[in-house]
């Protein structure tokens, strides 16, 4: 939950301080009249007409306090409410500032644009441990699934600050960048965490050559920021822009890009600090092994602190769509989207629960100007929108079917424009229930071989539905092949099945979880194919190795250049050194 | 703040159910569901004596029951403003009566005539803006002119008796007269000149002063733009009523005037439209006369009397519609009858002799 949805309406109602948009001005005028209305008639009904007097200064004060807001909105300061002494023109132009008169589009003496994040949605710094004075923190993920104690957490602001630590510490480290991994990536009991997050400095950057090199804290959204006056996009990211770059290289991400694939396909180097604490440069060319075993590799040789990444110019993109089933999907793929030069982003929502129908969206180039007022995707508060259509998608009798008929064809509606970098911008944010501690939503991911996509789809509805798996969303998105990384899951052409899903968080329903999802581990592996490895470790040791053949051979170069097994998570914990725990 | 929409929705819902379990009662009352005029009293007139200029529409006679209460409202404020400040009046109920016996009017005559298009866009017109009006003027006195009201809302301030004084002098002129003639503008400086700057209950002063230059100044702005749009919409009206009576009497009642006599010793009189109607058909009554036709009708007419609330009259020459409190007048009421236009002599001569006053006869 933000700020914001934290605040009680006691701080709207009865304080003057920031700034409310015309929408909440008007709910909010509606609530206090309305309530005024119902407290008055009850008191005056019931208990007699001077016991309506007590009202009046609560009446007062929240009148006063939400116009105050309202006008710093529009960067005046609330003493201009004096101006409804002027008979007629005074409270016209009262009525007009208030109820009519856009808000500053940009922050001014009074605070940001109401509704408008300040900043991009992030995990905590560590919780403290209640009653305890130690060094201990809780470090969680962004499901508040896996609470891990850590001894300490270390954040380096600078590589030598970081180095020193390295190399004067001894005990086991673990590595967090955005932490929105989901499976206890980012953690390991007892290590020293070590928080990337305050190594965020673009070290270079060239127009010219499309080329930044970053320390591996920095988000995305950072890069966005920096690159997008010089009309400049992330070559390969997520969709999101909360991770990092350290967190997103070391799992080998991807994005919707048409004609990417794995985000090591725009690495051209790493540093890595290993073990001993000592930083080595690595590429494909130079020091091949480390560049491949850090890459997809979930910080089991070092730490990356630095990469060099490869840039794009920004385009304007345009939304298309074709809705068709799932039969038809990959012919229709291969046909029109795999080697068109005007698709930049490309992929295909599965309708649950039958996952038969398919809406195919890409977004081409094109030089109209765009939909959206901003270059980069604004930030909002809160999703109420959003959380309201989650919300009912999951819970509701028919809401998967409202989904598919009526409230998609509606969304599909309009034709937007948004360029490049806004489309790669969103904020996780927006998928953030108000609570996590009954139900908490999870991502899973499955990557089939292009050529086995309908056969994998049918064994996987036939799962969903077998055990009632509350699905919001599977999106299939494509990915061209890479062989380097010892890690890597697209060791041939692979559709992505991104599998975004709602569960409890009891005990019982974790284990269910753990069930189904090895029954579609099963699935994918009998079509040759591999699951992702930032979410939830429920593989067995057999089903990770027969996803990951190379895994034996990083583990053997773990041995070797982190002898004294430093680096910790629960991969490591799982399938490296079971019996170290 | 997350909670604020759904508790908007919930205030909001409870709001309205209270507004409308509240007035639902008592502030008008139907005599029966749907039309309970006589269906023959309805037959049209088919070859009026009346020549054609003079001729009305036989359901005006209904459809201008809605205007008239705009007068009749500002009366009943008028008359409460002589002892009481008008910040404890009822505005809201007022609201109420208007469209409640704007349905229950418009019940009799719609399954009779055809719809009234341009009649029915007027009603809106004045009845929304009159809601408007009484609306922000209700809201305005129970958040702040309540707090700055005398105790026991007595009329203290130069600025009450101003109030009182232009709402009378108000209604005395829309008795005659369109509202939109009305001189608000010189009310304003009078305003000024007519009460002191300072004195006792200076608060009070000041804000009486803010609310009725408030009020001074928006009618007179509508005010104008109304009558801009009058003109281009509406013709000028007729200010007379052309009656055939089957006898004229030897001394015509004053504003009376004889246009015509026929053969058979019955005659077109011309009466003065509107408020003055009344005084000038009672006085034919009492000398005897019966109406043939008024404004070329001879089916339903109505008429509005105020009675005491015990009153509640049988007789076959009427039909009560609907009655209506006096709101201010504990134990008065406002009661609609209809009768024919050849009944309306011994309608009149029997409420009179009941000493029932009449209110207005709605001479279409
Ligand atoms: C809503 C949502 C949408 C997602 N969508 C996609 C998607 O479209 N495509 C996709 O590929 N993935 C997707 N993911 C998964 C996401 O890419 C990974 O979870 C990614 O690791 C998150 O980055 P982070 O900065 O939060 O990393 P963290 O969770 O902090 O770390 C992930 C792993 O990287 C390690 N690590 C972090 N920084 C470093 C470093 N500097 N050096 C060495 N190791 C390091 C950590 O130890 C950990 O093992 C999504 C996740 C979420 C929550």
């Amino acid at each position: 939950m933000r700020l914001k949805d934290k605040l009680p309406l006691s701080y709207l109602l009865f304080t003057s301080r920031g700034r409310i948009n015309r929408l909440t001005y008007w709910t909010v005028s509606a609530f206090i009249w309305s309530t005024f209305y119902v407290l008055h008639t009850l008191l005056n009904d019931f208990i007699g007409e001077g016991a309506t007097y007590i009202l009046y200064p609560l009446l007062l004060v929240s009148l006063v306090a939400t116009a105050t807001k309202r006008l710093h909105d529009i960067n005046r300061s609330g003493y201009w409410l004096l101006i409804v002494l002027i008979p007629v023109l005074g409270a016209l132009w009262l009525i007009y500032w208030l109820g009519f008169k856009k808000g500053d589009n940009r922050a001014n003496r009074f605070g940001t644009i109401p509704n408008e994040a300040a900043d991009y949605l992030k995990n905590d710094d560590g919780s403290l441990i209640p009653h305890l004075k130690t060094q201990e923190r809780i470090i969680n993920d962004v499901t508040h699934l896996n609470p891990v104690v850590v001894a300490d957490v270390f954040r380096p602001t600078s590589t030598e600050e970081l180095q020193e630590k390295v190399r004067t510490t001894t005990g086991p480290v673990s590595v967090g960048g955005g932490r929105f991994s989901m499976g206890g990536q980012t953690a390991s009991p007892h290590s020293l965490h070590i928080d990337m997050r305050g190594l965020n400095q673009v070290i270079h950057f060239s127009k010219a050559e499309r080329i930044i090199k970053v320390q591996t804290g920095i988000r995305w959204c950072d890069i966005q920021r920096f690159i997008d006056p010089h009309d400049l996009s992330i070559k390969i990211m997520q969709t999101y822009a909360n991770f990092t770059v350290g967190g997103a290289l070391s799992v080998n991400c991807h994005g919707r890009y048409m004609g990417h694939g794995p985000l090591i396909l725009s690495v051209r180097s790493v540093e890595v600090l290993l073990a001993d604490g000592s930083l080595v440069y690595a590429s494909r060319t130079e020091n091949p092994d480390l560049f491949f075993g850090t890459i997809g590799c979930y910080n089991g040789l070092g730490i990356i602190v630095t990469a060099e990444l490869d840039l794009e110019e920004n385009l304007a993109v345009r939304r298309v769509y074709k809705k068709l089933p799932y039969t038809d999907y990959s012919s229709f793929f291969i046909d029109t989207i795999r080697d068109n030069p005007e698709a930049v982003f490309h992929n295909g929502d599965m309708y649950p629960p039958a996952f038969t129908n398919m809406r195919a969206v890409t977004w081409v180039k094109t030089t109209e100007k765009p939909t959206v007022k901003t270059r980069l995707m604004p930030l909002r508060e809160s999703y109420p929108l959003e959380r309201y259509f989650m919300w009912a998608f999951t819970e509701t009798m028919l809401g998967k079917w409202r989904r598919e008929h009526v409230v998609d064809p509606l969304l599909y509606l309009t034709t937007p424009i948004h360029w490049r970098n806004y489309e790669a911008g969103y904020d996780v944010a927006e998928l953030e229930p108000r609570s996590r501690t009954k139900r908490t939503y999870v991502l899973q991911e499955y990557f089939v071989p292009v050529r086995h996509f309908e056969v994998f789809a049918r064994k996987m509805s036939e799962i969903f539905n077998r055990y009632n798996v509350n699905v919001i969303n599977v999106s299939v998105r494509h990915a061209l092949p890479d062989q380097g990384s010892y890690l890597a899951w697209a060791r041939e052409e692979v559709f992505a099945f991104v599998v975004y899903y709602k569960q409890r968080t009891n005990d019982v329903a974790k284990n269910a979880v753990a069930i189904w999802t090895r029954e579609l581990i099963d699935a994918v592996l009998s079509v040759e194919g591999a699951y992702y490895l930032p979410y939830q470790a429920h593989a067995t040791a057999g089903q990770f190795h027969q996803a990951y053949p190379n895994a034996r051979k990083l583990f053997a170069l773990k041995k070797k250049l982190d002898p004294d097994f430093r680096f910790h998570n629960i991969l490591w914990d799982t399938y490296y050194q079971p019996d170290n725990n | 703040m997350l909670r604020l929409p759904i508790l908007t929705v919930v205030m909001v819902l409870l709001a309205v159910v209270l507004y409308l379990r509240k007035g639902r009662q008592t502030l008008t009352i139907p005599a029966g569901k749907g039309c309970v005029v006589p269906n023959d009293w309805f037959a049209a007139n088919p070859h009026p004596m009346t020549p054609a200029d003079h001729v009305r529409p036989a359901d005006q006679t209904f459809l201008t029951y809605p205007e008239w209460f705009l007068v009749h409202s500002p009366a009943e404020i008028a008359d409460y403003a002589k002892n009481h400040t008008t910040t404890t009046f009822p505005y809201m109920s007022h609201v109420r009566q208007l469209w409640q016996s704007y349905g229950i009017v418009y019940d009799q005559i719609k399954a009779t005539f055809p719809f009234n298009t341009g009649y029915h866009v007027m009603i809106w017109v004045i009845g929304v803006s009159t809601t408007v009006e009484y609306a922000m003027k209700a809201l305005y006195e129970t958040v702040v002119g309540r707090l700055t009201n005398p105790a026991h809302g007595c009329v203290v301030t130069d600025e009450d008796k101003f109030n009182a004084q232009f709402t009378q002098d108000y209604v005395d002129f829309i008795r005659e007269l369109p509202w939109y003639e009305f001189d608000f503008t010189s009310r304003i400086s009078r305003l000024f000149s007519e009460t002191s700057l300072w004195g006792p209950h200076f608060i009070r002063k000041c804000e009486r002063k803010y609310m009725l230059l408030t009020e001074l100044v928006v009618k007179a702005g509508y005010g104008y733009l109304i009558k801009l749009g009058t003109k281009a919409a509406y013709d000028e009206a007729l200010l007379t009523t052309a009656v055939v009576v089957d006898k004229a009497p030897a001394t015509l009642p004053s504003k009376t005037k004889l246009l015509k006599t026929y053969p058979d010793e019955s005659a077109l009189l011309l009466l003065p439209r509107y408020e003055a109607f009344n005084p000038a058909a009672s006085a034919l009554a009492q000398h005897g006369v019966t109406f043939r036709e008024i404004a070329g009708n001879n089916s339903a007419l109505l008429l509005t009397v105020l009675s005491p609330e015990n009153w509640h009259p049988d007789r076959p020459d009427f039909r009560v519609v609907f009655t209506q409190p006096v709101l201010t007048k504990p134990g008065l009421k406002r009661v609609a009858l209809v009768t024919t236009v050849g009944r309306l002599n011994k309608t009149i001569r029997y409420v009179q002799e009941q000493h029932v006053t009449i209110e207005h006869v709605y001479d279409y």
